[in-house]
């Protein structure tokens, strides 16, 4: 540790961080910085992020600018990574590619000092050695930065196998059971998509997360639904779709406004699921809930309808 | 056996004639020009397409239709970086729907980077074809993309001056016809000198120090007259220099990379934005260290590419003091609307200009 | 005889007036709505304009039109310049607030923003599509709660807890509206959350990434609005002036160029007496099916604008 290193680096609780959360807070901690997450999404953060964000931005990214504005002069740094894919056919959505420098711009009079690593399989640049230069640019030697990864990659991994272990058995469970794709950050977002999936489990629905799959059996089905589907996150939803259809009575694809790949990918999805009830829900996180509550309930009852309950 | 497909492109500019050239001199099947973009383009593309997709899935949707309506039996769509990548899949999965019968080539399906795939996808089209002429011709239509947009840049940054009435967009609408009916390379070659021997040879009336105007943006709406209402045109008219680098030669055959062009805008960002974000924003640094007068970014509505360099756009402006004017485009966008605040523009940047000096 | 200039400005909801002196002086100025009809509203205001017009000592010699009908009533009334209303209001607010660095103007359907330094425009936006940050948004909501658009201002002043309303677009902010009058908050919380939630869709929209610098002068009609002046305080943290003309300052802005402008030609109030229509027709040379507009004195046909390319074009007689 040297003296350049820092004290504190900030986690903008939005995005990335509800796939990366374990990772990012097991490598810093095991190289002894702390970090401080930005509290829960609020109307506050939003109407921070939305005052920011050119006005077409999506939800995501406009939440995950007013966290940012949150952790703005709490913190040496903030840590914004750049991933830009993970190999051919297998691309992020370009947000993520330019997210660091969008950010960078909005907040260049604020003096925040950012934080990134880059991950680019198509220029071989992959994501253990964009932890070793980032660990590198802050002081430690490659030696410390290289047990920090291997002990935060350890803990992804088992906190990524508890949560699919905790949700394999609902595909068995008795009732109705509902499949909810959606990206991570939308349905891990206290203010966006928990909302929905409270409302079903409420309801006496069984909502099920089609985001939580075995991610690599889930690329390899995704081409059985959409052949050309190029976005890894995308990808895992439509792979998991076509991995469980058969074993939920219902699926809702929940996006937020505009999201660029849903608008599409999704289109596709509602002309190919023929044999099963589909809802295509768009959320902008202002509107309310009341109208997003009337549309649950119907389709809930038409299911139920369908199969002879109701 | 089969007779020879006939293939269409969608509508992209004036690019389609060199898509016809190739078509017909270098795959020997029939190539099927499908009328020019009109409003009734654009309608039927929004009519069918999902809301919240870009301005162009929907205009390109549009000229699919009217390309199969014009005889087409096969049609062509790219890949690409951004959302176009997945264009084709979901515009052939429409047409199906919408219950049209074509073969579709959907290079989203052969871009594995491999020889082999691409000669696949050359048998599929047309199993005798000759894949040494079809390499000759291939390095002609290169040639004709590159003539195009010589002549076009050429064009904008002189016609606002044109001294006679009206020869030097007599003379540019002439060449894009003859580019149609080009059936050699010599016929190529012959159509581009002898246009620009013409324009160069028609007086001009030009300041020493005229009002310049760069423009970047979207890679469709950008180049596309007919998708972004003639901006182009309509500002040249007022008597303005036109530069725009973004074009398919400088884009795709002559870029000069990544690597060569984000040493030179590092401390504006760091990455890669998006598939043509560091050329727009090298581009648009280039011309504000030029002193251009002005900065026009052009983008579809839903461009999420185009959406994140704004923030750097606006840093630019500040940074060189040189007005930006951001224009999305949809298809409510209204001429009337455009003139508004392209007059006032022009009345802005030309005012400065004044006080200046 | 001296010299006058008038200036019209012709917008979708409200058409303006005004006939100024060499020293930008108003001699006459008037205001009424153009209820769909540009060319009766602008015999109308012509007609209110000549009552108080000094006649015996002033000819008016210019005539400027800006708005987003300037095209033809410039036609119409033949104009010595037609200019767009981005630069009329410019050239009015810095004639009158010469210090001004930023103008604020929201208006019927549009709205737009100009940033001034040395009394030049140097960067200017206006509205994209969506109406949630206009007059159009704040009238219709006013409709909705029973209540004339001109009284909401007053009531809105009252309020101490404005109620947060969803502000991104008409559709979204309605039906929140509506959400909210159910749970009872009270009327005037409702509305200076309706003018809150007009700024701050002013200042995402139209300002965004836009510096706004003191001194702040704000017009078009929704100026008159003592909410949204608050509001727009509120949330700027500086004065924001409103000048008692601010509602005239695009028909000021167009007298002021036509007078700066060489070209002098009298102006005739008789045009108050001549007929003229509009003929919108399909072209249909070609499937863009321009809508040609041609304009007629009579049955002169006198100009004739719309379409795309020569295919469609009309000459006049």
């Amino acid at each position: 540790m040297t003296a350049s290193t820092p004290h504190t680096i900030g986690l903008p609780r939005a995005l990335l961080y509800h796939r990366y959360g374990p990772l990012w807070r097991t490598f810093f901690r095991a190289l002894g910085i702390k970090t401080v997450v930005s509290p829960p999404t609020s109307r506050k953060i939003l109407d921070q992020g939305s005052a920011l964000a050119a006005d077409e931005t999506c939800l995501s990214v406009k939440i995950f600018l007013g966290h940012v504005q949150e952790l703005v002069g709490s913190c040496d740094y903030i840590l914004i990574p750049r991933i830009s894919d993970f190999g051919r056919g297998r691309s992020m959505c370009v947000r993520f590619e330019s997210l660091y420098d969008v950010t960078r711009n909005l907040f260049r009079s604020s003096g925040q000092e950012f934080l990134s690593y880059n991950v680019d399989l198509l220029q071989n640049l992959e994501e253990a050695p964009a932890f070793l230069s980032l660990g590198q640019s802050l002081g430690f030697s490659p030696k410390e930065v290289k047990k920090a990864y291997s002990a935060a990659k350890k803990q992804e991994q088992q906190v990524w196998k508890a949560r699919l272990k905790a949700q394999e058995p609902l595909y068995r469970a008795e009732g109705l059971k509902i499949l909810v794709a959606g990206h991570s950050y939308i349905l891990d977002d206290p203010y966006v998509g928990k909302v929905i999936t409270d409302f079903l489990k409420q309801s006496g629905v069984i909502p099920i997360r089609a985001d939580i799959v075995d991610r690599a059996a889930a690329l390899k089905a995704s081409p059985k639904l959409s052949p050309t589907c190029k976005w890894e996150f995308s990808r895992e939803l439509v792979g998991s779709i076509a991995l469980h259809q058969d074993q939920v009575d219902g699926i809702i694809l929940l996006s937020a406004f505009p999201c660029g790949p849903d608008a599409m990918v999704n289109e596709i999805l509602v002309r190919r699921l023929k044999d099963i009830p589909v809802l295509n829900m768009v959320l902008d996180g202002q509107s309310g809930t009341a109208g997003v509550e009337t549309r649950l309930e119907s389709f809930v009852d038409i299911i139920r309808f369908k199969e002879g309950s109701l | 056996m089969k007779t020879q497909r006939k293939i269409a492109f969608p509508r992209y500019a004036e690019y389609n004639c060199a898509l016809k050239y190739f078509v017909e001199q270098g795959l020997d099947a029939t190539y099927i020009l499908q009328p020019a973009l009109t409003r009734r383009t654009e309608e039927l593309g929004a009519k069918y397409s999902p809301d919240f997709v870009c301005t162009p899935f929907k205009t390109l949707l549009g000229s699919m239709i009217e390309s199969l309506e014009a005889g087409a039996d096969t049609l062509f769509m790219t890949h690409g970086f951004c959302r176009l990548g997945y264009f084709g899949e979901l515009q052939e999965q429409i047409l199906r729907d919408l219950g049209y019968s074509f073969d579709f080539l959907n290079l989203a399906e052969h871009s594995t980077g491999k020889k082999k795939d691409w000669v696949r996808a050359i048998k599929w089209v047309n199993p005798r074809a000759n894949l040494g002429k079809l390499t000759l011709r291939a390095r002609d239509t290169i040639k004709m993309v590159q003539y195009l947009d010589q002549v076009t840049s050429f064009y904008y940054e002189n016609c606002g001056f044109d001294a006679s009435s009206g020869e030097y967009q007599k003379t540019y609408q002439q060449f894009i016809s003859a580019m149609y009916t080009v059936t050699s390379k010599r016929e190529i070659e012959t159509v581009y000198q002898r246009t620009m021997d013409r324009l160069r040879r028609i007086p001009l009336d030009k300041p020493a120090h005229p009002l310049r105007v760069g423009v970047v943006g979207e890679l469709y709406t950008v180049m596309d007259p007919f998708s972004n209402l003639e901006l182009e045109q309509k500002l040249a008219d007022m008597g303005v220099e036109i530069h725009r680098w973004m074009t398919l030669t400088n884009r795709l055959i002559h870029y000069p990379g990544e690597k060569n062009l984000n040493p030179e805008i590092r401390d504006l960002c760091t990455y890669e934005m998006g598939p043509t974000s560091t050329a727009n924003i090298w581009c648009a640094r280039k011309y504000a260290q030029q002193g251009f007068d002005g900065l026009i970014h052009i983008k579809s509505a839903s461009c999420t590419p185009e959406i994140d360099i704004m923030p750097v756009l606006q840093n630019i402006s500040t940074d060189y003091k040189i007005p930006l004017l951001c224009l999305t485009y949809d298809a409510q966008t209204s001429d009337v609307g455009l003139m508004t605040r392209l007059e006032a523009f022009y009345d802005m940047i030309d005012a400065k200009k004044r006080m200046r000096r | 005889m001296k010299q006058a200039y008038l200036g019209i400005d012709v917008g979708s909801i409200s058409t303006k007036g005004v006939i100024i002196n060499e020293d930008n002086q108003i001699l006459s100025s008037s205001y009424i709505w153009t209820e769909g009809d540009p060319i009766g509203a602008v015999k109308r205001l012509l007609r209110l304009l000549e009552e108080d017009f000094p006649k015996d000592t002033y000819t008016v010699m210019g005539t400027g039109v800006t708005g987003s009908a300037r095209k033809l009533v410039g036609t119409i009334v033949g104009a010595t310049i037609v200019k767009n209303e981005i630069t009329a209001h410019a050239v009015g607010t810095t004639t009158f607030y010469p210090n001004v660095r930023t103008i604020l103007e929201i208006g019927g359907q549009d709205s737009k923003i100009i940033l001034v330094e040395n009394g030049v425009a140097v960067d200017y936006a206006m509205n994209t599509l969506c109406a949630a940050g206009t007059g159009a948004f704040l009238s219709s909501q006013a409709k909705r709660l029973g209540m004339e658009v001109e009284e909401i201002g007053g009531y809105a002043l009252r309020s101490q807890h404005p109620t947060p309303i969803a502000a991104r677009c008409t559709v979204f902010a309605e039906s929140d509206l509506v959400h909210k009058i159910q749970m009872g908050h009270p009327r005037e919380d409702i509305i200076a959350g309706v003018c809150r939630a007009v700024v701050a869709n002013y200042l995402n929209n139209v300002g965004k990434g836009k510096k706004i610098l003191s001194p702040v002068v704000f017009q078009g009609g929704v100026s008159k609005n003592a909410g949204v002046v608050a509001a727009f305080e509120d949330a700027l943290g500086c004065k924001v002036f409103v000048d008692q003309n601010g509602h005239l300052m695009g028909a000021l802005g167009a007298a002021i160029l036509a007078r700066r402008s060489r070209v002098r030609r009298a102006f005739d109030f008789a045009v108050e007496d001549l007929e003229f229509h509009t003929r919108e027709s399909p072209c249909g040379r070609c499937p863009n099916n321009c809508e040609i507009i041609c304009v007629y004195q009579g049955d002169r046909l006198i100009d004739a604008w719309g379409n795309r390319c020569d295919q469609g074009a009309v000459t006049p007689d």
